[in-house]
């Protein structure tokens, strides 16, 4: 689990499992070790010909979770399905609808029991975030993670292909 | 805006909320549902297949419980509202307590201050019964959102 592409492979695969990140076409940017850039793309089912004002209600909230979720497998040497504890989301300004929103998200410690995530939310440049949020996650602890969903989203030999 | 601040009106008279939340894109995804029991409103997330996060359990994504939230808050602030408008959310911190099963999601939104500018709220979702939530969050919003960019 040293090679950036097994990050890479391990994030896509996790994120194909989920039906909601496929509803939205969530995908995966760029993983390294502890962190992950995930992007939800223009779509029309997301886009509001009323208001113009306050665009993807709530959507980024469902990205932010997604992508602190994605940054934990980049930094367990092994898949650990860890469901979150917490998670707070500070709006800077409003994003626009007609451009794509990228979230970057680094998981920045990690206890035996605990994951702790940072993420910014940006459209045109990263130096001007949409949106800061932090997170934490439960570790489920040894034998609490299904085997078989394991295999799947390490991959490796025998696994299915997702 | 203006068919926004029409709606309001409209939802006011007929007590038919859905057409408001209808409005909002993601809201019509999840598939949100808006029920009012006299002056109480308790939105509904109906269980869905694209919903679900975590196939193995099978349990909804946990970004779409916090988002079903987020949304019920400003549904109920924006029914709320003595000049209607569209409340801009500032922050939004949220406790998962239990996982969100397949199954109906309802939420209820308590708004302990609401100010000038800013509104308080907290927002409380349970699937079999109340007094056992699987999330809990507090959201602040702007409501004087026309003076703000």
């Amino acid at each position: 689990m040293s090679e950036m592409n097994d990050y890479n492979a391990r994030c896509t695969r996790f994120l194909h499992a989920q039906p909601h990140m496929q509803k939205l076409g969530i995908r995966l940017i760029k993983a390294e070790k502890n962190a992950a850039t995930l992007v939800l793309p223009v779509q029309s089912q997301l886009i509001s010909k009323v208001l113009d004002t306050y665009l993807h209600g709530g959507v980024l909230t469902t990205l932010v979770d997604a992508a602190s979720s994605v940054s934990t497998l980049c930094a367990l040497e092994r898949f650990e399905l860890c469901p979150t504890l917490d998670l707070r989301i500070d709006h800077m300004r409003t994003p626009v609808q007609s451009q794509p929103l990228y979230v970057s998200a680094e998981c920045y410690r990690v206890t035996r029991s605990v994951l702790f995530t940072r993420a910014s939310v940006y459209q045109e440049s990263p130096s001007r975030p949409v949106a800061y949020a932090i997170a934490t996650f439960m570790r489920p602890g040894d034998g609490n993670t299904d085997s078989a969903f394991r295999a799947m989203i390490e991959g490796g030999n025998d696994a299915a292909t997702a | 805006m203006q068919q926004l601040l029409d709606l309001v009106k409209q939802a006011h008279v007929s007590g038919d909320y859905q057409p408001l939340v209808d409005l909002i894109p993601y809201a019509r995804v999840l598939g949100v549902q808006c029920e009012c029991y006299g002056e109480e409103v308790i939105f509904r997330l109906p269980a869905r297949p694209d919903n679900i996060g975590n196939p193995t359990i099978p349990a909804i994504h946990g970004g779409v419980i916090a988002s079903f939230m987020e949304l019920t808050a400003l549904f109920q602030l924006t029914l709320q509202l003595p000049q209607p408008g569209l409340a801009k959310i500032i922050d939004f911190s949220l406790d998962y307590m239990r996982a969100g099963l397949d199954r109906d999601t309802f939420a209820i939104c308590h708004i302990s201050r609401q100010g000038r500018r800013v509104g308080n709220c907290s927002v409380l979702a349970w699937q079999e019964r109340k007094s056992k939530p699987i999330a809990q969050a507090r959201a602040h919003f702007l409501l004087d959102t026309d003076k703000e960019s």
